[in-house]
């Protein structure tokens, strides 16, 4: 996300936080949660005291175990993280720039995109400019060259560049196809769905899907086939075996007066449950969705109901940039950011039970320790559920600290 | 390079968060513009399927805007007709319907006598290399569109420009990859070709060293002065003349304005007649705007409204000023006026419209990235701009 949706939305935030501050409103939300701070740790980014946030820029790696970050000043200096549940490390592999030897006119903002990782536990992410300097700048001596698509080995820590998408667009997010290799990509601003052969250097550009808000996130199926959302929210799906664009006929749910402005945002945020063959979907317009993706064409599509029933606020309200699923098949969101909270001044951590519909909070934070949280699907081999968090720090304008979020709804995690 | 993030890079970033003042994330947007949603896969609304829907002409005749696409390769080109009032697409209709093997429709529309409209196509490229094909296109009741095959002008040649004389009797056109200039009598079909302006065996050379196309060097677009001449770019950077009355052909003394060693790039890919008679000109080379005096035959070099390359479409409004567009892919187009008493030129940057239709009924925003071309209604109050991408609509704006 970057500042211009963030400046678009807070007056809708608070819109939508002076609602929620009615009255009555507390004892709505009023449930019991078994969950304490022992099933909680917040885990920070070592030996870099610039660091100012994450974004998509998350991952975990199946074949070690780890979790990968990537983290940035939000300027021109992106850390990459690894964390290591086995031993509750958390280590700077090194800033991607001097990794990959950029040249100075090579500059990158940050990761945006998800970090993925392919069955031999290289990791892929793709790199961002990160501001105005990149939309507006472009061939001036000062201006974007483009963002690169990225490959990390962490056996031999080698961060090999395999090329840029577009010239001067960055590449938002990522997707991988593990059987094949191919990656996926989206550009920012012009909104353009890569496919990407890294092993033959082919590239090919689909072209534009979106309109003036470019959906973040990328998500693929257990064939490998990648899926977006176009400007009226609904499902555009690369069918690999085809090599084509298929458009789901239906946009996906949205509450009724959901703004436009939402609407072409998409998809905020997935996860996967393999074992049912359901990839769990969260909306700009705060929907909570159940997609049951076929092989071909576009497969059925659930509508969860909101990502959480306050009864008094505007129901697509709510900004809900994550998502995780337990080994308990159970959803974990983190819901506020942007200047848009459900409780003022406060981000919620909420579970969702699919078998019963039930959406519980389980904490409540204050924003000057969760701001906000990003990541989707992001759960190690013990069932702890990763989020990448950002607080804002008080007094200091933009300013703020990137953490990372280690959650288990069912263990302590602290012993 | 800390002290560098922290004192000059953060310090900037702040700034980009605070608003207006630097013009980021500010769009224009003028009151009571929108956008037509024209492109939609999987639709049940009369839509343009994906890729066949480059808007590379367009033509408005009173609330009717007339637009003709380019398709990718191997796939046809499509024609629409899309109301102003309705703000919706009345009608599509397929090329391959009455002309198979085209794969562009790139140089409409010039206006005929009996608001018949001529369009020329580019052929698709493959083994069986068709022509491209003149066209008479007719809008009926309800938007309903009646295509007319008029054949193949120039044999085994598509058609790059067209231009209809005043009185809409004749066509003026240049064929491709040629480059030939001909004409085209409308009621007799009879078709005159003219080999001066084809690029020579030192235009060629040229081309080949700077590893540029028939796309780059050929005149795409062709006007008319008041006294009847027709004027378009060759290959070399110089501009022609061609004199219906005596059927020949002068290459003006000055050449169109250029970069240091690009002239090599020199196209004029649109030209607008001011109501004095002078001609405005964009040079798709460097992006110059230019104008050309009729009666001196001189050509004065504006300067150009952005860094980038490309003046696609010019088209004056009502208020008097000259609209454009300039750039292009790799970065975007920038909408631009040119006030020749007042500011001179501004930049308009990236528009952005509002699109309502069924299912979208609270409205979108739509961001012109792609803007290829621009028609002026015939009374200079809306202008029309058609974008160039895999999904491409219209945006319209009306003219203070």
């Amino acid at each position: 996300m970057n500042f211009r949706s963030f400046n678009g939305l807070f007056a809708g935030a608070s819109l939508v936080a002076g609602l929620l501050l009615a009255p009555g409103f507390k004892t709505a939300f009023a449930q019991k949660s078994a969950t304490t701070e022992k099933n909680i740790a917040f885990i920070e980014y070592p030996d870099f005291p610039e660091a100012h946030s994450t974004w998509g820029s998350i991952g975990y790696n199946a074949a070690s175990n780890t979790v990968h970050i990537g983290v940035t000043n939000h300027s021109n200096k992106i850390g990459l993280y690894t964390f290591d549940p086995a031993q509750n490390s958390m280590k700077l592999n090194g800033f991607i720039g001097d990794m990959a030897h950029l040249r100075k006119f090579q500059w990158q903002g940050k990761i945006h995109s998800k970090i993925v990782a392919s069955p031999d536990g290289s990791i892929y992410f793709s790199t961002d400019g990160g501001e105005s300097r990149e939309e507006y700048l472009m061939e001036h001596p000062q201006g974007y060259a483009g963002g690169f698509f990225m490959k990390w080995d962490p056996k031999t820590g080698d961060l090999k560049n395999l090329g840029m998408g577009l010239p001067y667009e960055s590449i938002k997010d990522i997707e991988i196809d593990p059987k094949t290799g191919t990656l996926y990509g989206i550009t920012y601003p012009q909104a353009h769905f890569l496919v990407f052969d890294p092993a033959k250097n082919d590239l090919r550009d689909f072209g534009r899907l979106a309109s003036s808000h470019v959906p973040r996130v990328l998500f693929t199926d257990s064939w490998g086939n990648c899926y977006y959302v176009d400007w009226r929210q609904r499902l555009v799906k690369y069918e690999k075996e085809r090599d084509t664009l298929v458009f789901a006929r239906e946009s996906l749910p949205a509450f009724a007066g959901t703004p436009g402005s939402k609407i072409i945002t998409g998809v905020t945020a997935y996860a996967k449950d393999e074992a049912k063959g359901i990839i769990y979907l969260v909306t700009y317009g705060a929907k909570l969705i159940a997609f049951h993706p076929e092989k071909e064409g576009i497969g059925k599509v659930e509508d969860l109901g909101g990502v959480i029933d306050t009864g008094k606020a505007v129901s697509w309200g709510p900004y809900v940039p994550n998502l995780n699923i337990g080994t308990n098949g159970k959803l974990y969101y983190i819901i506020g950011g942007h200047g848009n909270y459900v409780l003022k001044d406060k981000t919620v951590l909420v579970e969702y039970d699919p078998a019963t519909g039930k959406k519980t909070i389980l904490k409540e934070y204050p924003t000057t320790a969760i701001t906000e949280a990003t990541g989707s699907d992001i759960r190690d081999k013990d069932g702890n559920l990763y989020f990448a968090g950002r607080r804002r720090l008080t007094g200091k304008g933009d300013l703020s600290s990137p953490f990372l979020i280690k959650f288990n709804p069912e263990k302590d995690i602290r012993k | 390079m800390r002290n560098l993030t922290k004192k000059i890079l953060l310090p900037a970033l702040y700034l980009t968060c605070s608003g207006p003042l630097l013009a980021q994330y500010t769009f224009f947007t003028p009151k009571e513009a929108f956008a037509i949603e024209v492109s939609l896969p999987n639709s049940a609304e009369k839509r343009l399927p994906m890729y066949r829907n480059a808007i590379t002409s367009l033509h408005v005749q009173g609330d009717r805007v007339l637009g003709g696409t380019t398709a990718k390769d191997g796939l046809s080109p499509y024609l629409f007709v899309a109301s102003i009032s309705e703000r919706k697409v009345l009608s599509t209709k397929d090329l391959s319907e009455t002309i198979t093997g085209q794969k562009g429709i790139a140089t409409g529309f010039c206006k005929g006598a009996d608001n018949q409209l001529y369009a020329g196509t580019l052929a698709q490229v493959n083994k069986n290399q068709q022509p491209g094909h003149l066209i008479q296109v007719g809008i009926g009741n309800g938007g309903k569109i009646e295509v007319k095959d008029l054949g193949a002008p120039v044999a085994g040649e598509g058609i790059f420009a067209l231009l209809s004389n005043r009185e809409g009797t004749e066509l003026y056109g240049i064929s491709y990859p040629g480059g030939r200039f001909f004409t085209y009598n409308i009621a007799t079909k009879k078709v005159q070709v003219y080999d001066e302006v084809a690029p020579k065996e030192k235009e060629l050379k040229d081309a080949h060293d700077f590893a540029i196309g028939p796309e780059v060097y050929l005149c795409k677009a062709l006007v008319q002065d008041n006294a009847g001449l027709v004027y378009g770019s060759t290959a070399g950077n110089r501009i022609f003349a061609f004199d219906p009355v005596k059927k020949s052909i002068q290459f003006l003394e000055t050449p169109l304005p250029s970069v240091w060693g690009r002239e090599v790039l020199g196209q004029v890919e649109a030209w607008a007649k001011a109501p004095d008679g002078r001609l405005y000109g964009g040079n798709a080379g460097d992006g110059q705007l230019f104008v050309l005096d009729p009666k001196t035959k001189k050509i004065k070099n504006l300067g150009k409204p952005m860094m980038m390359a490309r003046l696609q479409a010019l088209a004056f409004g009502r208020d008097g000023k000259l609209y454009g567009l300039a750039g292009g892919a790799p970065g975007y187009s920038h909408l631009f006026y040119y006030d020749e008493n007042g500011a001179g030129f501004v930049d308009l940057g990236n528009p952005e419209f509002k699109m309502v239709a069924p299912g979208i009924e609270q409205g979108i925003l739509w961001r012109g990235f792609q803007l290829s071309t621009l028609a002026a209604s015939a009374d200079g109050k809306y202008m029309v701009m058609g974008e160039d991408e895999a999904l491409s609509q219209l945006m319209i704006f009306p003219v203070e």
